[in-house]
């Protein structure tokens, strides 16, 4: 086989995510292989953290990579990073998964056993714990209430009608809190000097 | 206008119900301002995603994520009307042709010996990579087929006709076509509703809107899974 089964060295390491993209969008392979060494990570952790089983969360991550192959030629460069589009098609996924499968959603995640793996190589993936970090801090920056929807809508799979259950609250109390709280989530973002539509790529490190 | 920003947020978060969300991608569909909107706080939602605690993904994922856009040689499926023009074909050929054609089936059959062991050698390469079986259906998409039985396709085509729709069919070694659900587009992957087993074919039919219970027209893609 081709050394696409390997990790691939120098070249298209200097490319940029769209590059890599508008590659990808002719059939690229090494480009896909690369893709998926910048974000396979990220969109791994991120549908292991919503779906909380590692088998689910490798199919997430396949399904998402599928489907960046089968669509990058549709991807609109004017609306936003490519990283972007793709925790976004993960996430999508992700939260189909927990509705679907009933999973329960709201237990905190047990690290010990669900095996997530503190010992990253982080010198890759720093961008990773830069912007994580810049979000964290963002989050504890809203009131308890808001930080609260917007975890169980988007880490949970809470739709705005099941958190209305949940929380005993009206269904229009959760729609404007969610507004209020991807609202102040922005700002705070801002107010730290963060603009999320021009950041989470990997040339930001 | 309040009320399509709260919609909006909330479907940055994938957290509408799905006729909210339905609707929600109907406004998208026709206004360009909300699409800037929703893309700002996917941005938003994308930091969140980043914000999760990191977790190495399997190592073989990688493998198994190129393998199944590997292009995958399969033989072409002959469709009914091309088996029938091919008798045709065959039988105006002239008598003289008597002796050239026991020759050319032997390097037909040569070569076919050479072609089953050669895409043995690609299967045992991508067994190697990956337990998925993908193939590809010509001009439509990818079909993944887990071990599980569990098969899905990949494709992006354009709209069915009005009033049509696209259904996919299990079809079996003994050419028993099984229904497995209608669909318009394909794009973020759609699983079928029946199990797809190694030797069967998926194909691909337009049929009237709300399926058939069997094929009424010719396949407009197929694969070997």
């Amino acid at each position: 086989m081709s050394d696409d089964t390997t990790r691939s060295e120098g070249q298209n390491e200097h490319l940029s995510d769209h590059a890599l993209l508008a590659l990808i969008a002719r059939g690229d392979r090494d480009a896909f292989a690369r893709l998926y060494d910048r974000f396979g990570q990220a969109a791994y952790s991120l549908a292991l953290r919503v779906v909380r089983d590692r088998e689910l969360a490798a199919d997430v991550v396949q399904d998402a990579f599928l489907v960046v192959w089968n669509q990058a030629a549709t991807f609109d460069a004017n609306r936003g990073q490519p990283s972007s589009w793709i925790l976004t098609v993960t996430h999508h996924r992700a939260v189909d998964v927990v509705r679907r499968e009933h999973r329960r959603r709201a237990d905190p995640i047990d690290e010990s056993r669900d095996g997530v793996d503190p010992a990253v190589p982080v010198d890759e993936q720093a961008w990773i714990s830069v912007a994580g970090e810049q979000v964290r801090a963002a989050l504890r920056t809203l009131p308890d209430q808001q930080r609260e929807v917007i975890e169980l809508a988007y880490f949970a799979g809470y739709s705005q009608s099941e958190l209305a259950e949940r929380l005993a609250l009206p269904i229009g109390t959760v729609k404007s809190r969610t507004f209020a709280a991807m609202k102040q989530l922005r700002d705070a973002l801002a107010a730290a000097g963060v603009h999320p539509e021009d950041e989470w790529n990997t040339s930001t490190s | 206008m309040e009320h399509l920003d709260e919609l909006i947020a909330a479907h940055a978060l994938d957290g509408l119900d799905a006729d909210a969300a339905e609707a929600a991608e109907q406004h998208l569909a026709e206004c360009p301002q909300c699409r800037m909107q929703l893309a700002e706080y996917r941005s938003v939602a994308a930091g969140l995603a980043l914000s999760v605690p990191q977790a190495a993904p399997p190592p073989e994922l990688r493998n198994r994520i190129l393998a199944a856009v590997e292009p995958v040689v399969t033989a072409p499926v002959v469709r009914p009307a091309e088996r029938a023009r091919s008798r045709r074909w065959f039988a105006a050929w002239p008598r003289s042709a008597a002796i050239a054609v026991p020759a050319l089936a032997v390097v037909v059959a040569a070569l076919l010996v050479w072609n089953i062991a050669l895409r043995s050698d690609i299967n045992s390469l991508h067994s190697s990579l990956s337990n998925d079986r993908t193939a590809t259906m010509a001009g439509f998409g990818n079909v993944v087929a887990q071990p599980s039985g569990t098969v899905k396709i990949f494709a992006s085509p354009s709209a069915p006709p009005s009033g049509k729709t696209y259904e996919a069919w299990v079809i079996t070694p003994a050419g028993t076509a099984l229904p497995a659900g209608t669909f318009s587009t394909a794009s973020n992957g759609f699983t079928l509703r029946e199990q797809g087993h190694n030797g069967d074919v998926i194909a691909v039919t337009v049929e009237p809107a709300g399926g058939s219970p069997k094929p009424t027209t010719t396949p407009i893609a197929e694969a070997h899974i």
